[in-house]
């Protein structure tokens, strides 16, 4: 249904089909309403009719006068309109040349062009050109004769005039017999004849340039591109898009199977399935991190001694990253392997949009990631709320705002571990429970987390707190969405029930959206 | 050659370019003669002859002691006209100007009603300081002016031709004056500002007035003459263009109209019909003075301004602003292009 019709199906009596011409129309008439005024106030001109008038032989001197001023005004203003239109000419074949690759199907556009136009011109200046009464006046102007030689063409028409009539004739004859009107209105180059010389010489030398090169626009364009200028004012732009391009394709391209087959994909690109299984992953790497201080994954405890230091989290997590893909190859970290084993049958399950929204929800709190540290730092007491298991969709929930603060600090990035690490992470904190270990100052920032929810590991986070351990904000903003509870409980739980619990909350988390 | 012109106009044949030169060298005497007499004023002079040629009526405005009653008693002798000067009081009566019915005694000793002329029965009248009169005096003129006759007790009595008018009126006194209707402004074909003498004019001034005899004017053409000028001068062609610029000045000084804002912003009332009529009469007898045998756009911008300043009347505003008729009508001329 056409909009016009719905607007008179919905508004009786409102604007019709011609409705839409209704405003131009009304400017039409407005304009036209002023053109048969003008013609009415205005006396009919006598220029036409002196034109179409056979003078006396009387006259004969003045009409050839006349004539010659009309043929210098008519080439005056020819040139005149023939150099605009070269210049305007020139100017496009200078767009073409700097611009156009292939300039033969463009050249031999203006050229037509050009001819068209010229010819146009001559027709138009041709039919406009000044009428014999016109010119007398202006003639009359230039000369000062005080509009003898108008008012003797007006008076042309007379026959056998007598008095003042036949006097005023022969007055205006005699005066036009002295006048020289090649001198009076000589023919002259209009001024903008200079400037169309500087665009002939511009386009040949332009043209000359196209011989042997490329169109000096585009290239001026490409090495502007290629500056380095350029690029460091465009290139975070043009990378932050292209990274968001190829999180969204990535996210909508993405399958559950697909997702679960290639656990090494870039954490950015995680679908709510890969956050299931970075979280896992990144519960590995927490946990070989943790495992490093426990001693169990013998290793871990090999690690490079700069690592054992005070490795900035960064590396630290991608120390844990190659750790966990490892790991993950070797089905060698009981947790990971455990949830690994489970995970793809419950994924699959997952429908897709589920898995975009949840991704869109980690894009967003990766933006917010620094802000949420803050606020995390501020408010330590909502890091107990792990316990409720609410914080384990991450989004706009306060919930997820409190698992990103947790994400944030060190506390979530223990209770990340837990959660989605289930038994494995688990195991990893009750072997923290045991271990006195002194290696494990490489796990100082969740334990930090820990103290400040409470946890039971409490008095030992007190012991290892150090600085420094705010500088994971960073490094768990993947895993805020993943429920943070207490790996000793769900140590036991079979993995078919979790992922009921999971989908539990992501569809009260739908519920409240 | 004089008797001439006066026949060949008489007998309404077509004017001659002979008949225009002789009217241009006519004027030129009498020009020649009023100058023996009147220093410098060549603008009032030429302004007073063009309305004497054209039939019209003239309102000098301007202070005591520059001339103005010399000017019109000189020109009065120069074309030999019957002359007769009013001086307009607040107790000036319309019959006082007109004349009235008497009772006449004849010779048989009967006893009848008769009309007297009054002092308007001339050729060249002075009404020195017009303003001074009442309306009612004042509008004793009126029929006097355009219709050459005067009308008492239901008894029209026509004026002799050519019958011509010139008031005088003083812009610096204006108490206990009256000032003119607009209807009678309207008679009057020209109002001339006569200015101050320059300097060279004043020595000449008193050169002439304070040594030996006063010269003595003599006259150059007579009443018949003028009218067959009159003649002459409404045979000179005007060209199409020319009539229209005069079309556009006139309609320019209407506030309703929409082309100036000149006129809508400081004029109350525009210019009658009058006005173009004078535009044109003014320009053909100026153009046959210059030896022309057409009006041309530079006659009609030279008497835009004695031909239109008194026939607008401007409003609160214009007033307020300290703008003046003749300033309005010359910003109105500039902006207004002939073709």
């Amino acid at each position: 249904m056409r909009l016009g019709g719905k607007l008179n199906s919905t508004v009786p009596g409102g604007p019709s089909g011609t409705v839409w011409l209704s405003a131009p129309i009304a400017v039409w008439h407005r304009v036209t309403s002023w053109i048969p005024t003008a013609a009415v106030e205005k006396r009919p001109s006598f220029s036409p009719v002196a034109d179409r008038r056979e003078y006396p032989s009387e006259l004969s001197i003045l009409v050839r006068t006349l004539n010659t001023v009309r043929q210098r005004i008519l080439a005056n203003a020819l040139l005149r309109s023939w150099t605009r239109w070269a210049v305007w000419i020139l100017v496009g074949l200078i767009a073409i040349g700097a611009v156009l690759s292939k300039v033969a199907g463009p050249l031999v556009l203006v050229g037509v062009l050009g001819t068209t136009g010229a010819a146009a011109i001559l027709i138009w200046t041709w039919r406009n050109r000044l009428p014999a009464y016109e010119a007398a006046q202006r003639l009359d102007s230039v000369a000062g004769l005080k509009d003898r030689l108008p008012t003797a063409i007006y008076l042309g028409g007379v026959d056998n005039p007598d008095g003042l009539i036949a006097q005023q004739r022969k007055d205006a004859v005699l005066r036009a017999t002295k006048l020289d009107p090649r001198s009076l209105f000589p023919v002259r180059l209009p001024t903008s004849v200079g400037r169309a010389l500087a665009l002939i010489l511009v386009v040949a030398g332009l043209f000359a340039y196209r011989i042997n090169h490329k169109p000096p626009l585009l290239s001026l364009l490409q090495s502007a591109t290629r500056s380095q200028l350029i690029q460091s004012i465009f290139s975070p732009l043009v990378q932050a898009i292209q990274k968001d391009l190829e999180r969204a394709v990535a996210l909508v391209t993405m399958k559950p199977d697909s997702a679960t087959a290639d656990p090494r994909r870039d954490d950015s690109a995680l679908s709510s399935d890969d956050l299931w299984k970075g979280g896992d992953e990144k519960g590995a790497k927490d946990e070989q991190q943790q495992a490093a201080d426990n001693g169990n994954e013998q290793d871990q405890l090999q690690a490079p001694p700069g690592q054992d230091g005070a490795p900035s989290p960064d590396a630290r997590q991608e120390e844990g990253n190659s750790q966990s893909q490892d790991e993950n190859g070797n089905q060698s970290a009981s947790g990971n392997s455990q949830q690994q084993a489970e995970s793809p049958a419950a994924e699959k399950r997952q429908s897709l949009g589920q898995s975009l929204m949840q991704a869109l929800k980690n894009m967003l709190s990766n933006s917010s990631s620094q802000q949420a540290n803050n606020r995390a730092n501020q408010q330590p007491s909502g890091q107990g709320t792990p316990q409720s298991g609410n914080s384990h969709q991450p989004g706009a929930t306060e919930g997820d705002k409190r698992g990103e603060s947790r994400g944030s600090s060190d506390a979530k990035q223990k209770a990340t571990q837990t959660a989605s690490e289930g038994a494995g992470s688990q195991q990893g904190s009750k072997e923290l429970h045991k271990d006195p270990n002194p290696h494990s100052i490489n796990a100082i920032p969740d334990r930090v987390a820990l103290e400040a929810s409470g946890f039971k590991e409490q008095t030992r986070m007190n012991v290892e707190t150090e600085t420094g351990t705010a500088q994971l904000a960073s490094r768990d903003q993947s895993t805020q969405g993943d429920a943070v509870v207490n790996g000793a409980e769900q140590e036991t739980i079979p993995a078919r029930y979790r992922l009921y619990v999971q989908r539990y909350f992501e569809h009260a988390d739908d519920g409240k959206r | 050659m004089t008797s001439s012109v006066g026949t060949e106009g008489q007998a309404g044949g077509q004017p001659s370019g002979p008949q225009a030169e002789l009217l241009a060298e006519k004027m030129a005497e009498v020009r020649g003669e009023i100058s023996k007499l009147i220093v410098g004023q060549t603008e009032v002079v030429d302004g007073v002859l063009i309305a004497l040629l054209a039939g019209g009526h003239v309102l000098l405005e301007g202070a005591p002691g520059l001339g103005k009653t010399m000017l019109v008693r000189t020109l009065a002798q120069a074309v030999a006209l019957k002359y007769s000067r009013i001086q307009f009081t607040p107790d000036l009566m319309p019959a006082d100007v007109i004349g009235t019915s008497v009772v006449q005694e004849n010779v048989d000793g009967r006893k009848s009603l008769g009309f007297q002329p009054g002092p308007i029965f001339t050729n060249l009248l002075l009404a020195d300081e017009i303003n001074r009169a009442t309306p009612k005096t004042q509008s004793a003129l009126l029929e006097a002016m355009q219709e050459k006759q005067v009308t008492v007790a239901h008894t029209s009595h026509l004026l002799e031709e050519p019958f011509f008018v010139m008031a005088t009126q003083n812009p610096l006194e204006m108490e206990g004056t009256y000032p003119l209707p607009e209807a009678q402004l309207d008679r009057f074909l020209f109002k001339l500002r006569v200015p101050y003498p320059g300097r060279e004019d004043l020595h000449e001034i008193l050169d002439r007035t304070t040594q030996g005899t006063p010269a003595s004017i003599r006259p150059v053409v007579n009443g018949s003459q003028i009218l067959q000028m009159r003649h002459v001068v409404r045979a000179v062609p005007v060209a199409p263009h020319v009539q229209e610029y005069v079309v556009k000045l006139t309609l320019a000084t209407h506030p309703e109209t929409r082309e100036n804002l000149v006129a809508s912003k400081y004029f109350r009332y525009g210019s009658s019909p009058r006005g173009a009529q004078t535009l044109i009469l003014g320009g053909k007898v100026r153009a046959l003075l210059d030896g022309r045998y057409n009006v041309s756009l530079e006659d009609i911008r030279a008497l835009l301004l004695p031909a239109l300043r008194h026939r607008i009347i401007l409003n609160f505003e214009a007033q307020a602003d300290g703008r003046t008729a003749d300033d309005l009508l010359e910003e109105i001329a500039a902006k207004i292009s002939p073709n």
